[in-house]
């Protein structure tokens, strides 16, 4: 049973076809990635399936329910959440009021007492904040929780971003290249968190550019090109394909 | 101290990244519903101010529900427009009583105390100011306020986390709206007097230099000493009035260069309360506007 479906999703820009005609479901408590040379579309599918793109064709099921044209921040409380490519973080908050922040659909007194400060609200308060230390030291970030985002070095900003979405109790996360960028410590810790992530019950559906990750985590990966899709299988599957190689040919990869 | 309120208000709403450029039209708007309640329809001057804020939001929710979702640009060329449009109808309306100003009004009075000293005025000021911060701090350190910082912050990635951005933006604005609403009506207390011209762009635009000379970071502290000062310094300075704006712009001028902190940047300069900070980046049109150039 597929948590999340693609169904003949197009997204054009005046002629300009970004994504056309993709096919692919996510299956329930999978690390799914998603693959594709640079401006292959990957993140504009990442940017349809939360929202912040509205498709012209096709249809985004998840749950059984047709997600295709609501708000981001509906779908966000549908249960998708997502860390994104570029670090987007509120840099001038602290590693835990980031985090913090990601609590925003849990634990809601209400307005009016969160206006007054009573004591519900404050409770309210008192348990996200002990559920963020929760993450915030799951993701190797506890030694610098009252660290502003902005100063962080980059690796930590990625985990950061990463904590911020597992704030929303999410049942699917989407990973926009969680290990770019990272030195291979860094990168080998994000895999190892990644597993222990999806170890909890939270599917995963991954765009990443370093193969050796994406070979190493996935259970299935979806190839696009020019915004289609050409192959979907596992890891091994992949690897022998001749037109996924054909598409890569020429470009920079880590595949080794 | 009607000045500090304005700048709260304009601060209030820089939290979620919208700058307004129509404070004072809200503020016009609550001097005259006071006026013109109290004048045309009898009522007591207590009654007459939650009716302006009322008012003030009311009208606000209809005129915003086309800005607030197409994002801060839009929101901020049409505040402009909405301020003009607003002063406009005060000035031609014959009910409003036109141009040259209107309705002259009784000092308000609870019981046998009648607020016409400049004593009594300062205290009914201080209550209003009081007020206003009390709510304001109490919202700024809510869940509320933390999901408003969000916005400010990044409005893609607060959508993200299921911040609703347009429903947070549009109670905000409201909510600052109703406070210009009360400024106004604490205006009309010592005033008595409503014109059309007091209500101007021009005011708008002094509201903002509050806030930039107090610090646009603070949003409690800064604009009160930035109006404090802005009240106080052209009034010494008065040795030729003539010259009062020019010597304002050259002060927000060095101001914008030396203490982009503003006034209060300069006191506190290393420890910036976290909780009130203002990223420029996320401005860039005030930037521009301000003359800040690029950073």
């Amino acid at each position: 049973m597929n948590l999340l479906t693609l169904e003949k999703v197009g997204k054009t820009y005046g002629k300009l076809e970004a994504v056309s005609d993709l096919d692919f479901g996510v299956a329930q408590g999978a690390i799914h990635s998603l693959i594709g040379p640079n401006g292959a579309g990957k993140t504009t599918v990442f940017n349809l399936i939360t929202g912040m793109l509205r498709p012209t064709s096709g249809q985004i099921v998840f749950k059984g329910e047709d997600i295709s044209r609501m708000e981001p921040h509906k779908i966000a409380q549908k249960g998708i959440a997502r860390s994104f490519q570029q670090t987007f973080l509120f840099m001038e908050y602290s590693v835990l009021d980031n985090v913090l922040t990601g609590f925003h659909m849990r634990h809601r007194a209400g307005v009016l007492k969160e206006f007054l400060h009573t004591r519900g609200a404050r409770e309210a308060d008192k348990k996200a904040t002990e559920q963020a230390l929760e993450i915030v030291d799951f993701m190797g970030l506890g030694a610098l929780k009252d660290e502003l985002a902005g100063n962080l070095p980059h690796g930590h900003q990625r985990a950061l971003g990463v904590s911020i979405a597992l704030a929303c109790d999410p049942v699917l996360l989407l990973m926009d290249e969680p290990v770019t960028g990272m030195n291979p410590t860094e990168a080998n810790e994000m895999v190892e968190r990644i597993r222990k992530i999806r170890d909890r019950g939270i599917t995963i559906l991954l765009v990443e550019h370093s193969m050796r990750v994406v070979m190493d985590i996935s259970d299935m990966i979806t190839v696009i090109s020019y915004g289609k899709k050409i192959a979907e299988g596992l890891p091994a599957e992949i690897k022998q394909n001749r037109q996924v190689i054909e598409a890569y040919m020429g470009e920079d990869t880590d595949a080794a | 101290m009607t000045y500090g309120m304005l700048g709260l208000s304009f601060a209030f709403t820089i939290r979620v990244g919208l700058p307004r450029f129509d404070s004072a039209a809200w503020w016009g708007v609550g001097a005259y519903t006071t006026a013109i309640l109290m004048t045309k329809a009898d009522m007591s001057f207590w009654l007459t101010i939650p009716i302006a804020g009322l008012v003030a939001m009311a009208v606000g929710f209809i005129v915003y529900r086309i800005a607030i979702p197409r994002g801060m640009m839009v929101f901020l060329m049409f505040g402009m427009v909405i301020a003009l449009a607003i002063q406009q109808l005060f000035g031609s309306v014959e009910f409003f009583g036109g141009w040259g100003g209107t309705d002259v009004i009784a000092p308000p009075a609870i019981g046998g105390l009648v607020f016409d000293g400049k004593r009594e005025l300062y205290y009914l000021g201080l209550g209003f100011l009081g007020f206003n911060l009390l709510c304001y701090w109490a919202l700024m350190h809510s869940r509320i306020g933390r999901s408003w910082n969000a916005i400010g912050q990044s409005v893609k990635l607060a959508s993200s986390v299921g911040i609703n951005v347009v429903r947070y933006r549009m109670a905000n604005v409201l909510i600052s709206n109703f406070f210009l609403a009360l400024a106004g009506s604490f205006y009309m207390a010592f005033s008595l007097v409503a014109v059309p011209a007091t209500f101007g762009l021009h005011k708008s635009l002094n509201v903002i230099m509050y806030v930039v000379i107090g610090g646009i970071g603070y949003s409690l502290a800064g604009p009160l000493i930035g109006a404090l000062i802005l009240a106080f310094v052209p009034e010494y300075l008065r040795v030729a009035s003539e010259y009062e704006s020019i010597i304002t712009a050259v002060v927000i001028i060095l101001v914008v260069i030396f203490l982009p902190g503003g006034v209060l940047g300069l006191v506190n300069r290393k420890a910036v309360p976290r909780l009130v900070k203002v990223d420029w980046s996320r401005l860039p049109g005030l930037r521009k506007l301000l003359g800040r150039g690029k950073t």
